[in-house]
């Protein structure tokens, strides 16, 4: 079964390799906030950038600080060691580290004599009329820059026919973790969260066909039991290894809450025939995807709250990147907000490298051990 | 030349123990538990639910082995061997290298069923202060978890920080306690976010003329905070125990209860068997489940 590849986390740039060799250009992105429409109607391949796998940021670290996210810095390392060989860099402002990427990346590429098309969005903090016009303006400039750089105008049609493609696997990713809500799923945290972060790896046609693939073939595999239902949440997650640490301990991963799982896809986009930029615009900002914005707090917690009830949710695994701007200071706020509803929250700082699968790995048994009473 | 003798001042005590009112313990369900940390090994057994015989001693480099020779050794002179035990619950780090044991189960989990056994059902806050890391528990009434947070990634706030202390001062890890309070006034805390720091920190302060005694109140002190803000995370209700090694470090006990404004509850028995006593309950939980399904 070729969907078996979708298990595998390692990063693999074969497709974008085969769309580079074709005369195309592929760019990376950071960030939910980039939409992924807007490139792939230019012509361009989006690739999620992720920095799965990665055991030495030696190299980015002579240039980001070793106080700044490992995350962000193992991704850097990937575009300096060659890891993504890519016609350019895509991102937002969504919050400090990215910006590092893309500053050093900007000016490393040139160092190594690479000639790179590096484009930053502003994503406003807060969503509003005007700061969506604001949006929707930054999108305008990257679509007239995507159109020069491939030589494919971005037009009304173009975009419609890109929505209605990532539409699909918007709709497929919602079937995969529907099955999650079963109450012996046939597919764990760790496989669901490798299925989605393989979504940076291939064309949309390519990875559309996998998840079919594998929905297809779900209802032949082994349902898993496990002794506590758990949510994780917290900061861009791109490593199924941290989940099986917890899944060998006993708990059952049934939803996550990170912009590398389901929230790097979220609801379909309607299209405003009208304004489909706009539609788009008003999509991307309108997403609770991350604290970093300034007036979705309790949007976030509800949305938590809510997806932690219709999963079943007996406890959740706040796991916090060191030096996380975003989720750094959240759980002060969640955790009373999920005190009252009766749900446990077992808080763990991690790293992109798993330095720490021992510490995670007893936090993790002793919090199963308490809602497995 | 005179050979100077190599005095090792942070190997605190071993101990074993046998309860003098158990004479025979004939037709007893014996259950057990081993707590292999990472600086001691504790093996309790439980005669009825009833603290039997019990030893502690240092971790050796080889887990199946602390565990054996803690087992053998509490077991000295009862004539029981390790087969004449029913169950045996594994816990601590080393807790999957017991050979002898039927199940492993966190020290997180067994440290607030053991604190609530020698505490009482009042506990609610316990600390486990032990060799490699601290954690700060809640409980409920029967000793099961509510919550809990661990210290993170730094032996700073543990017992092997003390040992590295009591090595650089040369003073034997039992009495810095005591040592601690002989001083005019409280001085600052030394560095809390990582043991090298401090201890250079400490040496630093030695070269300037600091008493042995106001460096160790500068890192009880240390210990302390770093402690307190790990309970004031989790949640701090009365009443409150603390558990592990650094619960008869008195330095460390009167200096959190100062800061935190509360009396930690006396110990009746050992601190540092408190989660080999909650393996051992569980351990004769299960094994009265199963009897009682049976």
């Amino acid at each position: 079964m070729s969907y078996e590849k979708l298990f595998d986390a390692t990063v693999c740039t074969e497709s974008a390799k085969a769309w580079r060799a074709s005369g195309k250009k592929a760019v990376g992105t950071v960030c939910c906030h980039v939409p992924y429409e807007i490139i792939y109607a230019a012509g361009v391949l989006p690739v999620r950038l992720r920095a799965t796998g990665c055991v030495d940021s030696s190299d980015a670290e002579s240039w980001m600080s070793s106080f700044s996210c490992s995350y962000a810095r193992s991704i850097l390392q990937y575009l300096m060691n060659g890891t993504y060989e890519l016609d350019g860099l895509i991102q937002t402002d969504g919050c400090m580290m990215p910006t590092r990427i893309f500053d050093n990346w900007e000016h490393v590429s040139k160092k190594q004599g690479k000639d790179q098309f590096c484009y930053q969005i502003g994503a406003p903090r807060i969503t509003k009329d005007i700061t969506i016009k604001y949006y929707k303006n930054e999108l305008q400039g990257l679509a007239d820059a995507l159109s020069k750089l491939s030589g494919t105008a971005v037009t009304d049609a173009g975009l419609k026919a890109a929505v209605e493609k990532y539409n699909e696997i918007r709709e497929l990713v919602a079937q995969l973790n529907e099955l999650r809500k079963a109450e012996k799923p046939v597919v764990s945290g760790a496989e669901a969260l490798a299925i989605m972060i393989k979504f940076g790896d291939y064309t949309p046609d390519e990875y559309i066909a996998l998840l079919k693939e594998f929905l297809a073939d779900a209802k032949n595999r082994k349902p898993i039991e496990g002794r506590a239902r758990l949510m994780v949440i917290g900061s861009a997650l791109d490593n199924p290894d941290y989940l099986k640490v917890i899944e060998e301990k006993g708990g059952l991963i049934v939803a996550e809450d990170n912009c590398f799982g389901e929230r790097n896809f979220g609801e379909k986009i309607v299209v405003d025939d009208n304004d489909v930029l706009g539609s788009i615009a008003s999509y991307y900002l309108g997403r609770n995807t991350c604290p970093r914005s300034l007036d979705n707090r309790p949007a976030i917690h509800k949305e938590i709250i809510e997806k932690a009830k219709a999963y079943g949710v007996q406890g959740i695994i706040y796991a916090k990147m060191q030096n996380c701007e975003c989720w750094g200071g959240e759980a002060y706020y969640l955790e009373p907000a999920l005190k009252e509803v009766g749900i446990p929250m077992l808080q763990v700082e991690r790293e992109e490298q798993m330095a720490n699968a021992g510490q995670l790995a007893i936090r993790a048994e002793a919090f199963v051990e308490m809602l497995d009473k | 030349m005179a050979e100077i003798e190599k005095v090792d001042y942070w190997r605190w005590t071993e101990s074993n123990w046998r309860n003098p009112e158990i004479a025979d313990v004939t037709g007893c369900l014996l259950t057990a538990g081993v707590d292999i940390g990472s600086t001691s090994t504790q093996a309790v057994v439980l005669a009825d639910g009833v603290p039997f015989v019990y030893s502690n001693m240092r971790t050796g480099n080889n887990s199946p082995d602390s565990a054996i020779n803690a087992m053998n050794w509490a077991l000295k002179d009862t004539g029981l061997k390790t087969e004449d035990i029913e169950y045996t619950i594994g816990t601590g780090y080393g807790r999957v290298n017991v050979p002898f044991s039927n199940k492993n189960v966190t020290e997180i989990t067994c440290h607030a069923r053991g604190a609530n056994y020698i505490y009482g059902p009042t506990i609610r806050t316990i600390l486990d202060m032990g060799g490699q890391d601290c954690k700060a528990i809640h409980c409920d009434e029967k000793g099961a978890v509510t919550s809990f947070m661990m210290n993170d990634k730094c032996a700073a706030g543990t017992g092997r920080g003390m040992e590295v202390i009591a090595n650089l001062l040369a003073v034997r890890v039992e009495d810095i306690g005591e040592l601690s309070f002989k001083v005019d006034e409280e001085p600052d805390p030394v560095s809390s976010t990582c043991v090298i720091f401090a201890k250079s920190e400490a040496t630093k302060l030695m070269r300037e003329g600091w008493t042995k005694e106001k460096v160790l109140a500068a890192y009880c002190h240390a210990m302390a905070l770093r402690v307190v803000r790990l309970l004031e995370r989790n949640g701090m209700e009365p009443d409150f125990a603390i558990t592990g090694g650094i619960a008869k470090n008195m330095g460390v006990v009167k200096r959190i209860e100062r800061i935190m404004n509360v009396k930690a509850l006396e110990p009746t028995m050992d601190t540092q068997i408190a989660g080999a006593v909650g393996a051992a309950l569980i351990a004769k939980d299960l094994v009265e489940k199963k009897r009682a399904k049976a």
